[in-house]
């Protein structure tokens, strides 16, 4: 792994410099406390826009923080995600097909190396995110609805950051393997498709990594098979390595398509 | 003289087209050699080749004493650079990817760029570079780790004359320092600093050797006589018994070179009523080789 303290430098830089590391986080932010906020003033909100017909009664349901929470993560699910991969598609495609990839690909570095310093940077950017996009729910939500127990709400948080992992890890493979526009379709497909699938199936389908987020709740309300949720993450975690090692592998095979 | 870059019948296919077929050569340690040839000749593949980045499809390169990897400096055609960084930057991520040592880079990155000719410029970030200014990063971290052998795929062709004279000096400054071997269709460059020449047209090797060498094996003795004005150039085409070509005031005349020849043409002139104003032997230039290596082919 010679080589990796230069190629973290260069991937951090370079979030840092085009401002991923700040506006990232921040649509995060802004998605984590809009669904405390929201389902809080609801009965405001509707009142002040007006138009309801007399003697209109509107049963809202008794949330608790966990119902909150799911309700965050499933904003996460689709915007957030969204960002986070058309963000980081073109890592790998965009720097062969500008030429830039050129000047590094021929000096003496293993490709795990370069596969491994971005993901580690990619993967720091997706860390911060989510972590500013819980914080900001949790926030409002203590303060307007109630408490969480630390411990589970970490869980819950550290089983969404794998998921996050794990979409982070196949988007930056099909950046190795494909051009930025086939990467970014073939990577939203596999995503969003299986978002869908498992909200058709998911009763019967227990253990996959689409099920993390849901888990990382249940976690907290305390209703988890174990059984399902470990295995869950274990799956996740050898698809991340799956996703990994045909990422460096594609990598060096694409390597010959630099533009020189 | 030392082999430093053995390079065995490479040859890279795509699909059903040959760009590079089964090339031998050798490049001797510091000696510049100039791979020639037109548009489409597979220059640009060769060196992708050399440099690692495009698996050869037959033949081998091997350096002697060494991965090659480690010991090359490459500039391509277009350099790109990663824009938000700066000139400094760029060019000691280079040297520590290449090997130089944590503490020695950034020392190194900024001789590299005074030697460019970069100095003043060593903070600014490469978005605002112009042209000229890019090519001369592109050696820089082409050369930063000191490499046994520089690999440069037309360097000066995209530069204006300023740029191009100040690159190509730059380039003369460093064949003391290692071996280069740099693609070209502009051949005056070629003329200007070369060991070697490889010609290179179709994928094919078509010539190769000593830009003399290659110079005697094309060059048919020609003398050239200037006169006064065109129409006594004209008269004395008329006149004469050689096979002569007319350009204004100059007349070319092609000869055996030997002394009968020589003298028919000396007496022939002095029998001519008007003054000779020049006359001298001229010698092929690169462009007249290429044109007739490129037409054997």
């Amino acid at each position: 792994m010679s080589g990796m303290n230069v190629l973290l430098q260069k991937e951090f830089r370079e979030a840092w410099r085009s401002r991923k590391f700040l506006w990232i986080p921040l649509v995060f932010a802004l998605l984590g406390m809009s669904e405390p906020l929201t389902n809080y003033y609801m009965m405001d909100i509707l009142e002040a826009v007006g138009n309801m017909p007399e003697g209109f009664e509107m049963l809202m349901p008794e949330l608790v923080p966990a119902d909150l929470l799911l309700a965050t993560i499933s904003q996460f699910q689709l915007i957030g995600l969204l960002v986070l991969m058309a963000s980081f598609v073109g890592a790998i495609s965009k720097e062969r097909s500008n030429g830039t990839a050129t000047l590094l690909y021929v000096r003496p570095i293993s490709f795990g190396s370069f596969f491994i310093s971005k993901f580690i940077v990619i993967s720091a950017v997706g860390f911060v995110s989510i972590v500013a996009g819980f914080a900001a729910s949790v926030y409002y939500t203590v303060v307007l609805y109630g408490t969480f127990e630390v411990g589970t709400l970490l869980a819950s948080i550290g089983t969404y950051f794998i998921w996050v992992l794990f979409v982070l890890a196949l988007t930056l493979m099909m950046s190795a393997a494909f051009k930025t526009t086939v990467a970014a379709t073939a990577a939203f497909i596999i995503i969003f498709i299986g978002q869908i699938i498992d909200g058709l199936v998911g009763t019967f389908w227990t253990i996959s990594p689409w099920k993390l987020p849901l888990y990382g709740v249940q976690l907290i309300r305390g209703t988890m098979e174990m059984s399902d949720y470990w295995w869950s993450l274990v799956m996740t975690v050898v698809l991340i390595c799956v996703c990994m090692s045909i990422g460096v592998f594609s990598m060096k095979k694409n390597a010959s398509s630099t533009k020189i | 003289m030392t082999t430093l870059l053995q390079v065995t019948g490479l040859t890279k296919r795509f699909a059903e087209k040959t760009v590079v077929d089964a090339i031998d050569f050798v490049l001797e340690e510091h000696t510049s050699t100039a791979l020639i040839g037109p548009n489409g000749a597979g220059k640009t593949t060769t060196l992708s080749m050399l440099t690692g980045l495009l698996r050869p499809s037959f033949g081998s390169v091997n350096m002697v004493g060494g991965d090659l990897r480690a010991n090359i400096g490459f500039l391509p055609q277009y350099p790109q650079f990663q824009p938000w960084l700066s000139a400094l930057e760029f060019t000691e991520m280079a040297a520590k990817l290449s090997g130089v040592s944590a503490k020695k880079a950034k020392q190194e990155a900024q001789k590299t760029l005074e030697f460019v000719g970069l100095g003043n410029d060593l903070h600014k970030k490469i978005a605002t570079f112009s042209g000229g200014m890019k090519q001369r990063l592109g050696i820089s971290q082409a050369i930063v780790h000191k490499p046994k052998l520089l690999l440069l795929d037309e360097p000066v062709s995209a530069l204006d004359p300023v740029g191009r004279r100040e690159v190509l000096d730059l380039l003369k400054g460093l064949q003391q320092q290692t071996t280069i071997l740099y693609s070209t269709h502009i051949l005056n460059d070629a003329e200007e600093m070369t060991d070697q020449l490889l010609f290179l047209s179709d994928g094919k090797l078509v010539e190769q050797g000593t830009l003399r060498e290659v110079r005697q094996r094309y060059d048919e003795p020609n003398y050239v006589v200037e006169f006064s004005t065109v129409e006594e150039a004209q008269y004395f085409v008329s006149q004469s018994t050689f096979k002569c070509t007319v350009n204004g005031c100059y007349v070319s005349v092609a000869i055996q070179e030997d002394k009968p020849s020589m003298q028919q043409l000396l007496e022939s002139l002095t029998a001519y009523p008007y003054l000779v104003r020049n006359v001298a032997r001229q010698t092929a230039s690169l462009e007249e080789i290429f044109m007739k290596v490129a037409k054997r082919v």
